[in-house]
């Protein structure tokens, strides 16, 4: 298949972050074999594929058989989840008929069969295949988990599954990939979420052509608004998603009345101005806050994996100072051991304790870090489940607390409880216990009596934490309305 | 030396223990029982004072042994003061009873000598026991015959890990009312699961929450009822980590903690320090990191302790046998239960 994919992929590697390398491949040959079968116009692709051979084209005025078109885009990537291999390979293709087209493919294939055997690249293709092929798994789950349902949450399970998601036409191959990457927590955390969004929504205006008659950002919001529903149906979208798009929404209606390259070029700068204030430097901002805040000597505590937390230590490792971090680590997910591997990587001492263990280790610590997933209205710090045990378990033991959440997360909800709005992750999760030699009870277990929750985020009242540091301050929780109204 | 040979079964007994071939506090209370009926029926000794010696001993040996270890010594104190009990009422002098003015002056003068011989001491000691063994044996029913006083229709409750003892109570519960159990499934060792699979086949309601959902689902949850590894004395309990935090969560939430305790977990020891050795114990920490993660393990520490110490403003009941007491009353408990002069041997 298409060796010309998989040795492009390690070029691109830097342009966008995160995974979003092969999502940007993807699009493009898409995009490309979308023009195979409607001779495009013209042709200026495309940042993102540079060492393509050819750079396949995006019409500037995308046909009426749009639709059509993206259906068969559609139709092809599922047929290569079902295939479990990445895409047919398309490239070098432009001004060229169909049938001529289909027999270069063809040859091409073969050529780069031959190519391959010769080359012998398995773990790239291993590599590939495990990334397509989650999405069929995950179905089956959730049709096998619908028997067991929680009556207190039962609002939050969805009914629309991935199999629904074939409705969703007009869906972005760069979203498409997305989906699988968010459904099957390979983004994880809410800054990465934004990120990977962000990327995905800049990929999606670079290949976007304005049908005939249409306005450009009337029409980009659409699609958007089809992609947004799309990824919301793989999982319900992040806080910090949703605000990073509404802000890019106000922008979309600020540009109105220019070019389209024009507007195309101002909204990719407006991306990137927004990941670089909303997420870099205010990472930044409130790593300095923090670091005044840690001496040497401390015993910090942390819980889970947040990007931010890890931003701060090992600021902080870098500036000198002496400190040992207590990572604590909550199931199902574990995401405690990609902080301890990030922590131990640039050698900051670092203990390890499943959530049981929080009361004995509590006693030593000094203060805790801890990340949020958003900032509530009302004061309460939404974050990933655990983490108000956690607080709970640092008041009883009188230590700071401090949460870590860029001002962007900050919410205009209000929770009191974490069943309104919460997100369940696959209960089956419960039942591995990669430490245990025997399997769990419950995997035999087929009784409808038992009932597996697993609840991804909760909720922790403000009198558990001693303050917020933000990029403008460090605030008690209850200042998040004001931080709200000054924002712009 | 007949003094090792009287040790051998309390020995074997400890090495049973810490090779875990008896696990649960019921069955070494039962095992020590045993072990103390026999040396009562066909030890050497000749007079209380010996007898008691001798279980004096053997509770040093266990203690020096396994610190944590608050059953097997537990029992032997109780059957201390059921040797002075039984004296008591045997001896002439004690037959009339403590007057009042012994009681006000504290006349320490007329303390009983041990070291008469009583004929019948035996006969009326192993009537006791047998009466104690009945007591064990039923203990369990027992607490269970009250889980319909504290379960109502259609309630919420929380548990952690497994228990038999809180097991049998809500199954007992169950077979008259409808209710809802949650699970707290207690990694690393993740006995909620057996526990759970357990009820839900009882036809109980039950779910599954990992340890780091308790505090989101503490706001559902009517009561908690959990079991426990020893009642200290001031109330407070010695119980599987991850309790505490818990514990905190109900009182958050002001949900009651129902403790169901035998007599035997009631230990006359209070807690200086969670570090200290004599508290706590921690386990391999296989369970928590598997061994499988590489490099990165010799760089880290990882503690997987194995009990929590609760304080006694976070419990709201003991339930025993004999019905619910508040943890401000378990000093009166201790006191009936064992001789002040055998808290510390």
């Amino acid at each position: 298949m298409d060796k010309g994919k998989q040795t492009n992929a390690p070029s691109k590697g830097g342009k966008v972050d995160g995974d979003g390398l092969t999502k940007k491949e993807r699009r493009a040959l898409k995009v490309q074999e979308k023009n195979k079968q409607h001779p495009p116009d013209n042709k200026k692709d495309s940042q993102n594929a540079p060492a393509m051979k050819t750079e396949p084209a995006k019409p500037a005025n995308v046909p009426p058989g749009q639709l059509s078109e993206k259906e068969l885009r559609r139709l092809e990537w599922e047929k290569k989840l079902a295939e479990q291999k990445p895409k047919p390979e398309k490239s070098e293709n432009d001004n060229i008929s169909k049938a001529e087209l289909k027999a270069r493919r063809r040859e091409q294939q073969e050529a780069q069969r031959l190519a391959k055997q010769q080359q012998q690249k398995p773990p790239e293709k291993a590599a590939e295949v495990k990334k397509a092929a989650p999405s069929p798994k995950k179905v089956e789950k959730k049709k096998v988990s619908d028997s067991r349902r929680l009556q207190i949450v039962s609002h939050l399970y969805s009914d629309a599954s991935f199999s629904n998601a074939s409705v969703y036409k007009n869906v972005h191959p760069a979203f498409v990939r997305l989906g699988v990457q968010y459904s099957t927590k390979k983004i994880l955390g809410s800054n990465a979420r934004a990120r990977a969004l962000l990327a995905a929504v800049k990929c999606l205006i670079n290949d976007l052509q304005t049908p005939p008659k249409q306005e450009f950002c009337r029409y980009l919001e659409t699609v958007l608004q089809t992609c947004m529903d799309y990824l919301q149906l793989c999982r319900p979208l992040a806080v910090s998603m949703t605000n990073a798009l509404r802000h890019f929404k106000t922008k979309l209606h600020q540009v109105e009345c220019l070019e389209d390259n024009v507007k195309k070029e101002k909204l990719l700068e407006e991306i990137e101005t927004y990941v670089a204030e909303e997420i870099d430097k205010a990472g930044e901002a409130i790593s300095l806050k923090v670091n005044e805040k840690i001496s040497n000597g401390d015993v910090i505590l942390t819980y889970g994996c947040s990007s931010l937390v890890t931003k701060i230590l090992k600021d902080a490792h870098l500036a000198g100072k002496q400190f040992k971090v207590v990572v604590i680590d909550g199931r199902p997910l574990l995401e405690g051991r990609t902080m301890l591997q990030r922590l131990v990587q640039i050698g900051i001492n670092c203990t390890y304790v499943q959530m049981n263990a929080v009361s004995y280790v509590m006693n030593q610590a000094t203060k805790l870090l801890l990340g949020a997933h958003a900032l509530l209205t009302n004061g309460y710090v939404m974050s990933r489940i655990g983490t108000a045990q956690v607080a709970l378990v640092a008041q009883a033991f009188s230590k700071p607390v401090l949460v870590c959440c860029e001002t962007y997360k900050f919410s205009e909800q209000v929770l009191t409880d974490s069943f309104v709005y919460n997100e369940l992750g696959d209960p089956e999760m419960l039942f591995t216990a990669n430490t245990l030699d025997e399997s769990s009870p419950l995997v035999t277990s087929k009784n409808d009596n038992l009932q597996i929750l697993n609840l991804l985020y909760d909720v922790t009242p403000p009198d558990l934490i001693t303050a917020v540091v933000t990029e403008l301050a460090i605030l008690p929780c209850t200042s998040a309305p004001v931080v709200l109204r000054i924002k712009p | 030396m007949p003094e090792n040979e009287n040790l051998t079964d309390v020995i074997k007994l400890i090495s049973d223990i810490r090779h875990g071939k008896v696990f649960n506090s019921y069955e070494i209370a039962l095992r020590t029982e045993q072990l103390l009926e026999k040396l009562i029926s066909e030890g050497q000794w000749n007079n209380a004072r010996e007898l008691m010696q001798q279980i004096k001993d053997k509770i040093r040996q266990v203690s020096q042994s396994l610190p944590l270890e608050a059953t097997a010594t537990n029992i032997m104190r109780h059957i201390l003061k059921v040797i002075r009990e039984e004296f008591d009422l045997g001896s002439e002098k004690k037959a009339e009873g403590q007057s009042l003015h012994q009681i006000v002056t504290g006349d320490q003068s007329d303390e009983l000598d041990y070291s008469e011989s009583h004929g019948n001491l035996r006969n009326r000691l192993l009537d006791h026991l047998t009466e104690y063994k009945v007591e064990l044996e039923t203990s369990t029913e027992n607490i269970a015959a009250q889980a319909l006083e504290h379960i109502h229709t259609n309630e919420i409750i929380l548990t952690v890990g497994i228990s038999n003892t809180v097991e049998k109570f809500l199954k007992h519960a169950a077979k008259q009312r409808k209710f809802q159990v949650i699970v707290v499934e207690a990694a690393p060792l993740y006995r909620g699961h057996k526990m759970a699979a357990s009820l839900a086949n009882s036809n109980i309601q039950t779910t599954v929450i990992p340890d780091s959902g308790v505090f989101a689902m503490m706001s559902r949850v009517n009561k908690v009822i959990i079991g426990t590894h020893s009642v200290m004395a001031d109330g407070g309990l010695r119980a599987a980590s991850g309790v505490h935090a818990i514990a905190l969560a109900a009182k958050h939430y002001s949900v009651p903690v129902m403790v169901l305790s035998h007599m035997y977990k009631l230990t006359p020891t209070y807690v200086c320090s969670h570090e200290k050795d004599t508290f706590n114990m921690c386990a391999s920490p296989a369970n928590v990191i598997p061994y499988s993660t590489g490099p990165l393990l010799n760089k880290i520490t990882v503690y997987n302790p194995i009990f929590d110490y609760v304080p006694p403003e976070l419990v709201t009941l003991f339930i025993s046998h004999q019905g619910g007491n508040a943890p401000s009353y378990v000093y009166r408990l201790l006191s009936e239960l064992y001789h002040p002069d055998d808290y510390e041997l």
